[in-house]
């Protein structure tokens, strides 16, 4: 049985006569869907309300000042790392078993993500994956080769026919990538960072087998376990997006007495001809008059901190290809003495 | 038949091997995404070191060192001051709101830093193994050398350490410096003083005839008596590190110092302008004879901070 017959008879094959299949596909689609935009949504709302230390009175002074467009760029901006994560892996895992479905028979009851993959039209999953590549971080940017070439079903016969040419190619290509990562792996071994050795160097190998049915006793446990642990991952994983701030953390100093001065660490919420409204970083609300404003800094949070000291030709393998494109306008980061001073 | 399907075989298991290698390396991308950094960083060394939650860093300068350390209209002033301010803004402590400048003398610099009167030494302070079993250093952030000073009257007549031998001329140099050792190693007899100060104006008065110190403190005084004063090159021999005097119990603000030192070092050497060159062109460069640059600071310590993902080049 060849993919190409596969591919043309899954359509029409016969599905379980449960319900209705165009039905069937109609609610799948409304579930996905369902879940890409009402996640973020609600991710937003909740929070605004972690933002607030669990505050209600707080929650509402940010509900009234952070606007919807806001709220949701801010939102993107911190979370679309984990969106594309999620969508990536529904896509590569939903491929993978829809491909080894295919060969079972047809009473065997379709793995979810086989059937979102089904739903899903080619042009989002693309999206999804364009999204990765530049929100990803260098250090995990490998793992999306096998990825998208499981979601996509990309055989190595898909380069060429031929043996010869195929292997030359295959050779060319990984060729490529070692030359490009040489010099971070060797640093990598310097450093004994072996995860990162890892990360970086094994990916593009296991794309090459990665492609193809999974034997019919792996698919069922294969299906259930990831889905538990897709979902799982996304949990552990949007706590600390959730927990991530919607405002930038500034230190802002106030001069309440002449003489007397106070540096405040926190979010600034609102500012008006009277006061400017602070959030503090250990938390509760100050409401300081503006004219006692002296001077205010931008402060990066601890979560920044890098955990390797590894760059893959100049660019920080923790940066993702958009932020080391930013680095590159604005080379010079200055970290403000206030911030180190105020904790 | 049998081939076929034992090949179909094989391509499964590499399948099902590479679908579990590669979810496996997932979970541990994320798994490590989550660890806490492995090095320490700044703000970590920052709350071990005794300064963190003062209001105010105490740095022990010098006060009679022109160019180096020097009170000009209550306002302190030079190279040791600027590398000291840029430090102080490095730890948290920017602006001289939230700097204590104390004023020592040579001799007290030590005492100082052991009686925790002061947080931070930036005084002309030479690293040496004595003072290392005393106090800590971070640096070096120059390197000088021993010079000699004479009035212009003189300066054809004293050229070279045989003729600072010569019981005429009366030597002067500060007490409890480098200088005084190098000088009795060399067997000449020193008037030893509080301060080089003092012995410029001894010279000035008529009481002594040249006096010997680190060149940046010669430099310091020629630069406020230009044409009364010329330095004299002797072979010494021996190049003095200059560093930060840290007290000995705290090896926290001796790595932070240290890696101040280094982030600045590395910042002249891509051809950023340094906070070390700014200081340099504002105080000494324009006084002494050979241009210098920031010498690569010992014993930093590799630790992680906010701006480690910036570009190098």
């Amino acid at each position: 049985m060849s993919a190409a017959v596969t591919e043309e008879a899954r359509p029409a094959g016969p599905v379980p006569a449960v319900r209705d299949p165009a039905e069937r596909k109609a609610r799948a689609s409304q579930s996905f869907w369902t879940a890409v935009v009402g996640v973020p949504a609600i991710f937003s709302v909740l929070r605004l309300g972690v933002e607030a230390g669990g505050e209600l009175q707080t929650t509402l002074l940010l509900v009234a000042n952070v606007g919807t467009v806001n709220l949701l760029a801010g939102f993107l901006t911190t979370a679309a790392r984990l969106l594309s994560t999620g969508l990536v892996a529904t896509f590569a895992l939903g491929a993978v078993l829809r491909v080894s479905v295919d060969r079972m028979p047809p009473t065997v009851r379709r793995p979810l993500f086989a059937r979102w993959v089904d739903v899903t039209p080619a042009w989002f999953a693309v999206a999804s994956f364009l999204l990765a590549l530049v929100t990803w971080q260098l250090l995990y940017l490998p793992l999306l080769v096998p990825a998208f070439v499981a979601a996509f079903q990309l055989t190595p016969a898909r380069l060429h026919e031929q043996r010869v040419p195929r292997v030359l190619l295959l050779v060319g290509l990984l060729g490529g990538y070692a030359w490009l990562l040489a010099p971070t792996l060797a640093d990598a071994v310097d450093q004994r960072e072996w995860l990162a050795l890892l990360l970086l160097s094994a990916p593009p190998l296991l794309a090459l087998a990665i492609t193809g049915p999974l034997p019919g006793a792996v698919v069922r446990p294969l299906a259930s376990v990831t889905e538990a642990a897709v979902l799982a991952t996304l949990v552990w994983a949007a706590l600390p997006v959730i927990s991530t701030p919607v405002l930038p953390l500034t230190v802002t100093t106030v001069e309440s007495a002449p003489g007397v001065t106070e540096d405040i660490r926190g979010h600034v919420v609102t500012t008006d001809d009277v006061s400017m409204v602070l959030l503090q970083e250990r938390g509760g609300v100050r409401y300081v008059p503006t004219g006692q404003v002296r001077a205010q800094v931008l402060c990066p949070s601890e979560e920044e901190l890098p955990r390797h000291r590894l760059r893959i030709h100049d660019f920080h393998v923790e940066d993702s290809l958009l932020e080391g494109l930013g680095r590159r306008v604005r080379p010079v980061h200055r970290i403000d003495a206030a911030c180190r001073a105020v904790r | 038949m049998n081939d076929v399907a034992s090949r179909h075989r094989l391509r499964s298991v590499a399948t099902t091997l590479a679908v579990a290698l590669t979810l496996t390396l997932a979970a541990a991308a994320g798994c490590d995404n989550r660890r806490d950094p492995p090095l320490p960083s700044v703000l970590d060394k920052l709350r071990e070191s005794h300064v963190d939650g003062q209001a105010k860093i105490r740095i022990g300068v010098a006060t009679t060192e022109p160019l180096m350390g020097e009170l000009r209209n209550g306002v302190h002033v030079g190279f040791d001051v600027e590398i000291a301010r840029y430090i102080a803004s490095y730890l948290g402590f920017a602006g001289d709101q939230r700097i204590e400048w104390v004023s020592l003398a040579t001799e007290d610099r030590i005492p100082a830093l052991q009686g925790g009167v002061v947080d931070l030494v930036v005084s002309s302070f030479s690293m040496t193994e004595d003072r290392e079993k005393l106090v800590s250093f971070a640096g070096p952030y120059f390197v000088t050398t021993q010079e000699v000073m004479v009035p212009a009257r003189l300066k054809d007549r004293i050229r070279t350490i045989e003729d600072l031998r010569r019981p005429e001329y009366r030597i002067c140099t500060s007490g409890g410096s480098t200088t005084e050792a190098e000088l009795a190693k060399h067997d000449v007899k020193a008037y030893v003083v509080k301060e080089v100060g003092d012995c410029v104006k001894g010279i000035r008065a008529g009481r002594y005839d040249a006096v010997s110190s680190d060149e940046t403190i010669l430099a310091g005084f020629l630069s406020q008596y230009p044409k009364d004063f010329e330095i004299v090159d002797m072979p010494f021999g021996t190049s003095e590190l200059l560093g930060i005097g840290v007290p000995i119990g705290d090896p926290a603000l001796r790595d932070l110092v240290a890696f101040a030192l280094q982030k600045s070092y590395l910042q002249g050497r891509n051809g950023i302008s340094s906070p070390w060159l700014t200081a340099y062109n504002r105080t000494l460069g324009p006084w002494l004879k050979a241009d210098k640059s920031q010498p690569q600071p010992l014993d930093v310590p590799k630790l992680v901070d906010f701006d480690d993902k910036a570009p190098t080049r």
